[in-house]
């Protein structure tokens, strides 16, 4: 990896840790308030496989932009935990437009993610920026949404196992430009009472040719959040 | 605040932007991540038959018996049945090849292969076999062998019933199935993987990560191979090909002839069995006893299209380790390859 590539790789993860940016968290925008300014959710679904993921994020109430910042980790199914996959998002949505009960909201986040088998190990850094426009009630809300999650540089190291069975002369170390990205489409709603929000959201998702699909072409996600 | 916020987004963007300023290296440059092929590198071994550059080796006499080893997939790759080389120092000459847009073989856009329409498998598969037949037999007397696993086998059934004259052996190691729906039961089933399990994961997860056109063949040809190593389900642990192995480590998948295959098949619906009943020679039918998409019953069906032939159950390997395991090759299979031939 040169030298530029990991100033960058750096800037940007002490940029997304310190700096509280990012996230992909299913929010209602008409239930938030100063007494609740901490958020914390769990969640299983469907995305690129089997999931179930935690996450906390922290309202910073901006006057007109009420901004939610925090992470999320997530990890897919499967017989390995440890030393395995995982996904890591950090990040910010806001509020950028209330028109009445009808919201636009942008979300962008930072990923770190990682994934093992018996051949290879890669590990991406990568960007989701995401637009959602919705009806939200104190009590309910329904949106879509649309967004390109894209894989920016990615660092393969390949086993030995592999160099020795399928390809001796594999280059391992870090590819770019990017090595991959998906867009992705769809609904997300939910029921919200005083602490607590039950959120919905499923879609499709594309390959960035608008051809191509993923081997799971879809996505799905139930999460609960609580409010404190 | 809001200030700050413009200040980290600004950030953001130009570390982003600093990633296209320093070398490149592409998952779909050539040799990258998966080997190159016969016409990106001049060393390998190859020949060129009906309009394709094709991976190919051939060991043993000249003139001699041919036994052509198919391999399976589609899109798979002669590597695993490189045990079978042993033959030639029995006095058998031994054809390896890698089928178009497999292997090491040459690439050809999906659009080629969809081009072909109705008779697809015909002008992809059995012409191909036809001319590398034709490419290593020396004399129209020199009797040839045909050896297929899996895929391989199901292709030899279909040009055995569509050449019965030309084949002097069939030797057919675990053909899924002869008629479409029979192959969609059996591909279903033998990747029936656990919705929760690791291996389902492995395969669906990397999409977020690597992401290929239609015809970028070296990013669809690795993420294929990633996931098409082993699988439990069918008994394959990973070939073991002792001494028979080359000198260097190349295989490699051939997603887009895989997936236009399997599209070219709903389109169509081949019957591999067409013809194979006017094929009146002794067929060797091999399955395995580890493969649990292969049971007892399932080699029963399909077998019972060849009219004439000697079934064996080879026991403790899976779906491919009837060949690429070099003890059980040794010990077992080459014996019994043998002994058939010699019965012919």
């Amino acid at each position: 990896m040169k030298a530029t590539t990991v100033k960058s790789t750096i800037i940007v993860i002490v940029f997304l840790l310190f700096h509280n940016s990012i996230d992909a968290q299913v929010i209602n925008w008409e239930n938030i308030s100063k007494q609740n300014m901490h958020l914390l959710h769990v969640d299983v679904g469907a995305e690129y496989g089997i999931i179930a993921g935690v996450g906390y994020h922290h309202l910073i109430p901006i006057k007109r932009f009420p901004l939610w910042i925090g992470g999320e980790f997530s990890v897919p199914s499967g017989s390995q935990l440890a030393d395995d996959d995982f996904k890591v998002r950090l990040g910010a949505q806001i509020r950028i437009v209330a028109l009445n009960h009808f919201q636009f909201s942008a979300r962008l986040q930072g990923i770190a993610r990682r994934y093992h088998n018996q051949s290879v190990r890669l590990f991406n850094f990568g960007s989701d920026l995401a637009g959602t426009v919705g009806y939200y009630r104190k009590n309910w809300f329904l949106g879509a949404e649309s967004g390109f999650d894209k894989a920016i540089v990615t660092n393969f190291k390949h086993s030995e196992w592999y160099k020795k069975n399928i390809y001796d002369n594999v280059q391992d170390g870090w590819y770019e430009p990017a090595t991959g990205g998906n867009f992705y489409y769809g609904l997300q709603g939910g029921f919200s009472m005083k602490k607590v929000d039950l959120t919905l959201k499923v879609g499709k998702v594309l390959q960035q040719d608008f051809k191509s699909q993923p081997l799971l072409p879809f996505y799905g996600q139930f999460g609960v959040n609580f409010r404190f | 605040m809001k200030r700050s916020f413009r200040i980290y987004l600004a950030i953001l963007i130009l570390s982003l932007i600093s990633f296209s300023c320093s070398k490149e290296r592409y998952i779909d440059g050539p040799g990258n991540l998966v080997p190159k092929t016969v016409d990106q590198d001049v060393t390998l071994p190859s020949i060129s038959v009906n309009g394709a550059r094709l991976h190919s080796e051939v060991f043993g006499p000249e003139d001699s018996t041919l036994i052509i080893c198919i391999h399976g997939g589609p899109g798979g790759d002669y590597r695993y049945m490189l045990n079978c080389k042993t033959l030639a120092t029995k006095g058998y000459r031994v054809v390896f090849y890698d089928q178009r847009g497999a292997g090491l073989s040459q690439r050809f856009p999906k659009s080629w292969y969809k081009s072909q329409g109705s008779d697809a498998i015909n002008k992809i598969f059995y012409d191909e076999l036809r001319s590398v037949i034709a490419h290593y037999k020396t004399s129209t007397s020199q009797k040839v062998i045909l050896l297929g696993q899996s895929w391989g086998a199901m292709l030899a059934t279909g040009y055995s019933g569509k050449y019965p004259t030309d084949v002097d052996g069939l030797i057919v190691a675990e053909p899924g199935g002869l008629k479409w729906d029979d192959v969609v039961d059996y591909v279903s089933e033998s990747r029936s993987f656990k919705l929760w399990g690791e291996t389902l994961n492995d395969a669906t997860y990397i999409d977020q990560f690597m992401t290929g056109k239609e015809d970028q063949h070296e990013i669809l040809d690795y993420k294929a191979g990633l996931i098409g190593s082993t699988n439990e389900i069918v008994g394959d642990v990973g070939a073991d090909l002792g001494n028979n192995a080359p000198s260097y480590v190349a295989s490699r998948s051939g997603a887009v002839v895989n997936a236009a295959s399997y599209e070219l098949g709903q389109d169509t619906k081949p019957d591999f069995s067409t013809g194979i009943n006017q094929f009146s020679k002794k067929v060797l039918f091999i399955y395995s006893s580890n493969n649990k998409a292969y049971p007892d019953s399932w080699a029963t069906k399909i077998s019972s299209a060849y009219t004439n032939k000697e079934i064996f159950k080879a026991q403790g390997v899976g779906h491919s380790g009837m060949l690429d395991q070099v003890n059980f090759w040794t010990t077992t299979m080459e014996p019994k390859i043998i002994s058939y031939i010699q019965s012919l």
